[in-house]
């Protein structure tokens, strides 16, 4: 796991990147979405930054995608296989384990990001999941 | 057993030379990607992609349970690591073993052993590969003077216990030597609390030579012949050539048996390059290290060898000899290669990633371009700033030059400033030319005569 400081220094060190390579190019902006980094960066009259009207994960370690502010769509951090995941309609609270993943012969869980029921799997069990890829999906309960 | 699919752990133009390499076996492959790579040349030759993780490399490519991870659950039986990343890193082979999978490089003992300066010293001089000269520990002023007029000058007094320059001399002569220790032994003593000292002999102007090897695990080990790489920035080579023009036969003939004495003595496996320091004056070549995994510089032996390195290299790791002898080895010619960088010269060397709008590479008998870069292609801020790497092969150095500045000056490439123009004036520099360089000279000649030609 790496500390908050190196998380933070890599991402200074990609602004500074993408603002180097926003100056030398003809570009208007720029948007990076990569990891638990996302960064935008305009000129002077340029796009309106789309990252304004999102809603961020509380939870580390899992992003949310906001289609729908009632429904969660958790995504893979890195590549694993799923071991197992709770059926369809499961009513879950925040943190409760939703789905266990395999890394060689380590297992890690996937807690619930809010409290809710599980209304999507994206995943079949056995099934090597690779980073960005849609896990399940969680309606918040109200 | 040979490999029948290969994993490859890493990205950029060697991704794209490794893949190559494999379907010319008839070997399927798998790549490990991360992010932003998705769609890199790589990526669109390979059999399958596997996203491993994001941008950020110690969550991607140097993650080695998600690479041996994704390798096993993609049903391969072989990875190559290529260079950089994890390449030299012996968790990598370790968990390879521990999975079944056969890794293209030598064993994690041997990787360790090497890694470790000391250890490799101790193994070169067990092989009887020449050390730089030097002294144990100096106790005294008459001490220095005694060990500097048996070492010969100039020589550099360093700290035992030191690092990072501090505590370091350079005497040309015995009273510098005397004067030198008492300096250096203070500034030891203030900056580590401890005054021991040893020496060791410097050289001033010195060329960087390393040999090209490939071994089968049971103490057969082959030369590629050397590489010269004397053209260099912050240690970091820009210019490679084969052979060293510089070197005569006779010592050129000791280094390649120095290098592959010590592959031998450890039952080297895979390809490695033992690299030396060549004192021209002197006529007098010293260890350095060996680099346990496949260079960037490698095409420039495989332009004069004719020799498909990263072929043998997954055929050894699936069980196969050598498939050639020493005397079916044969060198013909010169071969130069230049690393192009997406970098700002001006702004010392500034990485510069982002888009390239126009590439227009050079093409013709005897040019070689090891590149992942396409017109439109966009090079990710993430990692190294490499587009590609240009060879040429000439029927002598003088040939090799005329082919790489007419190469130069039809490459075209635009969106991003690129290290093209210097590599221009290095090759049309009368030193170069003349092969008068050493690994400060970039830094002492060329690069002070372009700040000035600026001002």
């Amino acid at each position: 796991m790496m500390s908050s400081d190196t998380v933070n220094d890599r991402a200074i060190t990609d602004a500074r990147a993408l603002l180097d390579t926003l100056l030398s190019s003809g570009w208007q902006e720029v948007h990076v979405v990569s990891g638990e980094t996302e960064i935008f960066i305009a000129r002077a009259g340029g796009g309106i930054n789309p990252m304004r009207n999102l809603v961020a994960s509380a939870e580390p370690g899992i992003s949310v995608a906001t289609e729908d502010v009632a429904e969660i769509c958790v995504t893979a951090q890195h590549v694993a296989t799923l071991v197992d995941i709770v059926p369809l309609g499961t009513d879950l609270q925040a943190g409760d384990r939703v789905a266990t993943i395999r890394i060689l012969d380590v297992e890690e869980a996937i807690p619930a990001p809010v409290a809710g029921r599980i209304s999507g799997l994206s995943v079949d069990v056995g099934a090597l999941i690779e980073y960005g890829m849609p896990i399940f999906s969680i309606a918040q309960a109200a | 057993m040979a490999i029948k699919r290969l994993f490859i752990a890493n990205r950029g133009e060697i991704a794209l030379r490794i893949v190559r390499a494999a379907q010319a076996l008839n070997i399927e492959t798998v790549l490990a990607v991360s992010d932003p790579d998705r769609d890199s040349a790589a990526a669109q030759l390979a059999d399958r992609t596997i996203v491993i993780g994001p941008a950020s490399a110690t969550k991607s490519y140097l993650d080695p349970r998600l690479i041996v991870h994704a390798a096993k659950e993609s049903g391969c039986d072989g990875l190559h690591p290529g260079y950089g990343f994890l390449s030299e890193r012996a968790i990598l082979p370790t968990l390879c073993h521990a999975h079944g999978i056969a890794f293209v490089g030598p064993e994690p003992e041997v990787i360790d052993a090497l890694g470790d300066k000391l250890r490799a010293r101790a193994m070169a001089g067990a092989a009887g590969v020449p050390l730089v000269p030097g002294s144990d520990c100096v106790a005294s002023a008459a001490d220095a003077r005694r060990e500097g007029d048996r070492i010969g000058y100039p020589v550099l007094l360093k700290a035992s216990a030191g690092g990072g320059g501090r505590g370091m001399v350079i005497a040309n002569n015995a009273e510098e030597a005397e004067a030198g220790f008492h300096r250096a032994s203070a500034e030891a003593v203030a900056a580590f609390g401890d005054g021991t000292l040893f020496m060791e002999r410097f050289v001033p102007e010195a060329r960087h030579v390393e040999v090209q090897l490939m071994g089968d695990g049971r103490g057969n080990v082959l030369h590629f012949g050397e590489r010269d790489c004397s053209v260099q920035r912050r240690y970091q080579k820009l210019v490679e050539e084969a052979p060293c023009a510089a070197m005569p036969d006779h010592l050129r003939k000791q280094l390649h048996e120095s290098a592959v004495a010590l592959a031998a003595s450890v039952n080297y496996r895979n390809a490695g390059t033992c690299e030396f320091l060549f004192d021209v004056k002197r006529q007098e070549f010293y260890f350095i290290e060996v680099n346990a995994r496949i260079q960037v510089e490698h095409p420039v032996s495989e332009m004069i060898s004719g020799f498909d390195l990263v072929q043998e290299q997954i055929r050894i790791a699936g069980g196969a000899g050598l498939s050639v002898s020493q005397d079916q080895v044969k060198l013909t010619g010169h071969a130069i290669e230049c690393r192009i960088n997406a970098e700002d010269v001006a702004r010392d060397f500034l990485p510069s990633p982002g888009r390239i709008t126009r590439w227009q590479p050079p093409q013709g008998d005897g040019i070689r371009l090891d590149s992942h870069m396409t017109q439109g292609a966009m090079i990710p801020p993430f990692y190294d700033s490499m587009v590609g790497k240009l060879i040429v092969h000439g029927s002598d150095r003088a040939d090799a030059i005329a082919r790489l500045s007419a190469a130069l000056d039809a490459f075209v490439v635009e969106g991003v400033p690129t290290t093209i123009d210097l590599h221009r004036e290095i090759v049309a520099h009368p030193d170069f030319i003349e092969n008068h360089i050493h690994t400060r000279w970039l830094e002492q000649v060329l690069l002070p005569e372009r700040a000035k030609r600026a001002a």
